[in-house]
């Protein structure tokens, strides 16, 4: 049962993993779409849980080519910025967030728009839970647009990454979304 | 802003803001072997991005690609150019890494003299999924550059990069927007 972020992060670190919502590839291919007529105000995404570790960050630092020597040389993080360790690359918390809006518009929505800062360093071993949440919604062009808030937050409550975003939702018996997409005009 | 307060928004750094870059032909096309590494390395599993009968039955008609993946496949390093990590550690053996190394598409540096960078954020704005076999093209502006007062009463910047990606149809594929502080 998926739990409220705010339930989730009174668990101890290792509970928090046992709620891990991300989907599986057969999960991704059977998912049923969700229409903006049964989205209300308040509604919470499935969190997706992440415990990095360093491999992970080596395999990402290695996937998009970014050689900053703060993701994998732990002597240069802790001696040389100072910091407290290897970090998590902004950059792949950036990617997750359009997969997360993806998944969650599956399979004829669209994930429009985000926006987000990075705050705290984040370090293997922390637990990322990502997280949103429906602000508002309203109608336009015959389709149907939510806005949520979403964010990272670690197993201590530390919000990594607060933002915004919005996407699209076909109507119930309503139109599919374009694509590619195109706004409606204003 | 106090009247002591000094103005990093000179009419030089002002003049920064609509300056674009060239339109960039990125290296390569968007291949399925940079897709595989790359949606294991973000841990998304969808089946959209590997199996062609099921991607051709969807929405999207054929396999997709992860919208923003092509900001990172379009800095790729070309193949031709001189090996731009090694000449990083030649000329700065403490290199960061990242901080020599040569982007194409860059723009030219906003003239001021705060030095330190800070990550304020980014925004996302998405239309279309890259195909495999895309070429992409690529271009840079500063869309904006704002002057803010820290605590300290000081002024600094907080400048924002657009960076628009086509397809070779012209297709917007996507909007990135990353600002930086500058202290």
């Amino acid at each position: 049962m998926s739990l409220p972020l705010e339930e989730l992060l009174k668990l101890e670190a290792e509970d928090i993993l046992a709620h891990n919502e991300r989907p599986k590839s057969d999960d991704l291919r059977n998912k049923q779409q969700i229409y903006y007529d049964d989205v209300e105000e308040g509604m919470e995404l499935p969190k997706y849980i992440y415990n990095p570790t360093p491999t992970h960050l080596f395999r990402w630092s290695a996937a998009i080519e970014n050689f900053h020597r703060i993701h994998y040389d732990l002597d240069f993080g802790l001696n040389h910025d100072k910091n407290p360790s290897i970090l998590v690359h902004g950059s792949w918390k950036q990617s997750v967030v359009p997969q997360y809006l993806k998944d969650w518009i599956l399979p004829r929505g669209w994930p429009w728009k985000a926006q987000f800062e990075h705050r705290a360093m984040l370090v293997p071993g922390d637990i990322l839970i990502m997280w949103g949440r429906v602000t508002s919604k309203y109608e336009k062009g015959q389709m149907g647009f939510v806005e949520l808030e979403i964010g990272m937050m670690t197993q201590d409550g530390i919000e990594s990454m607060p933002g915004t975003a919005t996407v699209v939702l076909p109507l119930r018996g309503g139109p599919d979304i374009p694509y590619p997409f195109v706004p409606p005009a204003d | 802003m106090t009247q002591e307060t000094q103005s990093a928004l000179t009419p030089e750094v002002r003049a920064m803001i609509g300056v674009s870059g060239d339109v960039v032909e990125a290296w390569g096309e968007v291949d399925g072997e940079y897709l595989r590494r790359f949606t294991q390395a973000v841990m998304d599993p969808d089946p959209r991005y590997w199996d062609k009968d099921f991607a051709e039955s969807t929405h999207y008609g054929e396999i997709i690609t992860p919208p923003i993946m092509v900001s990172y496949l379009a800095s790729r390093i070309r193949p031709d150019q001189d090996d731009p990590v090694t000449r990083a550690f030649e000329e700065n053996p403490e290199s960061d890494g990242i901080g020599s190394i040569e982007r194409p598409g860059e723009l030219p540096p906003v003239p001021t003299n705060l030095m330190r960078i800070l990550n304020a954020g980014n925004e996302l704005e998405v239309y279309k999924y890259p195909s495999i076999g895309d070429k992409v093209f690529f271009q840079n502006r500063y869309s904006d550059i704002r002057e803010r007062v820290g605590r300290d009463g000081r002024a600094f910047l907080i400048i924002t990069r657009e960076t628009t990606y086509t397809n070779q149809k012209d297709e917007l594929l996507c909007i990135t927007r990353a600002s930086t502080i500058r202290r």
